[in-house]
């Protein structure tokens, strides 16, 4: 257990979890775009900036993403200094002009006194803020089906050669983690259209609901050991079929006891 | 694991009172959750209610490739990290009894994580077919 100090509030936490962990689980403000329990930190979006100093660093302080820095002990973190809350409205500001049209990005903008972008904005462009979250899932996944191609300006994430990713399976997981939702996909007639890629939903036997798709139940069934019998039926009707299945345990019981 | 919870499905009468508890215990944004218990007819008049088991070798997690399921050694039950979930319904298909599922309304994944140790269902039921009793 270390012990820091949090606006002028002395709070423990767990030496070497991150310190943005601590100021969300205090219920402060801070904003994040880019942080997910699931993935490593990497600190590409910047905002959750905050001012760390310590005792014997004589007045000495330093501006440090906080998803990154793990907890030591007797750290004293400001998180709402007049210079941070500069940076967070000039980051801000520059996402906005990256994507003005993200909903989000707007409100989190507004939040912070950014009505409008001050720079030149980036009207015809998508709302992806280059925060890798869907490439760093992808890779915790085991697949590294996308990434990020090409330089400076002209950057984007995209699978291989801008064609069908092929090791991507269609879980999903990329269009869901990403904070702005740029990520395009469809679920129609029992087909998941993901990256340009199509892939086939198992389909409930027994109602035609669809879940997942077929090449993901079938990496789950392979890399996890789980029956392949799990997949046929969906939720709703697996629920019914155990409560048939219990039911006759329970026929049958009252049939021996009589 | 120091508690059980046991289903006593002879008493169960469907009156769907554990449904309402559950939903309005894990309510969010004043809004109700799906409920994690569902007491399912298996004969004309005959109820079973369906709930998580709690599995000892659980697919939900052997299925979750972020390791957002695991089991509360105090409860017993298999909690659900909320930060963790992606969200890729991995857990919802691969569920053998169908008890992971999908709360639309909030956009989450919920299963039965026993109240955190005080589930409301039992606390409701008029029967006493949900019991949860210490081992």
């Amino acid at each position: 257990m270390a012990h820091i100090t949090i606006n002028g509030k002395v709070v423990k936490a767990h030496e070497g979890e991150m310190l943005l962990a601590v100021i969300k689980r205090l219920g402060i403000d801070v904003p994040a775009l880019c942080n997910h329990e699931a993935i490593e930190p990497t600190g590409n979006c910047r905002l959750c900036m905050v001012e760390i100093t310590r005792p014997e660093w004589e007045g000495w302080k330093k501006n440090v993403t906080s998803c990154l820095y793990p907890v030591e002990d007797g750290l004293i973190v400001n998180t709402h200094t007049p210079e941070l809350l500069e940076i967070r409205k000039t980051l801000l500001d520059l996402q906005l002009a990256r994507c003005p049209n993200s909903e989000l990005i707007q409100k989190m903008a507004e939040e912070y006194g950014v009505h409008e972008t001050s720079y030149i904005a980036n009207v015809e462009g998508d709302n992806c803020i280059m925060c890798y979250a869907c490439t760093r899932i992808c890779e915790v996944l085991g697949k590294s089906a996308i990434s990020a191609v090409m330089r400076g300006q002209k950057k984007v994430i995209a699978p291989p050669f801008g064609e069908e990713p092929v090791d991507c399976i269609g879980c999903l997981a990329c269009a869901q983690i990403c904070p702005t939702d740029v990520i395009p996909y469809e679920d129609k007639d029992g087909i998941r259209t993901i990256w340009k890629k199509k892939f086939e939903l198992v389909t409930c036997k027994n109602c035609g609901k669809t879940i997942v798709t077929r090449d993901f139940a079938d990496y789950l069934i392979e890399q996890r050991r789980i029956p392949h019998e799990y997949f046929e039926t969906c939720d709703d009707c697996k629920r019914l079929e155990l409560a048939k299945k219990m039911g006759g345990l329970i026929t049958k019981a009252a049939e021996v006891a009589v | 694991m120091k508690y059980r919870f046991e289903i006593i499905p002879s008493l169960c009468i469907g009156c769907r009172t554990c449904e309402l508890a559950c939903a309005f215990s894990h309510a969010k944004d004043k809004k109700p959750g799906r409920s994690r218990i569902y007491p399912l007819a298996y004969a004309p008049d005959k109820y079973v209610p369906v709930v998580c088991l709690q599995c000892d070798d659980p697919a939900c997690v052997k299925s979750c490739m972020f390791n957002a399921l695991k089991r509360n050694e105090e409860t017993g039950a298999i909690d659900l990290d909320e930060e963790r979930c992606v969200k890729c319904m991995a857990c919802v298909a691969a569920c053998p009894f169908g008890c992971a599922m999908v709360d639309a309304g909030h956009d989450e994944i919920v299963k039965c994580d026993i109240c955190k140790g005080n589930p409301a269902c039992v606390q409701f039921c008029p029967t006493k077919a949900l019991v949860y009793n210490k081992v």
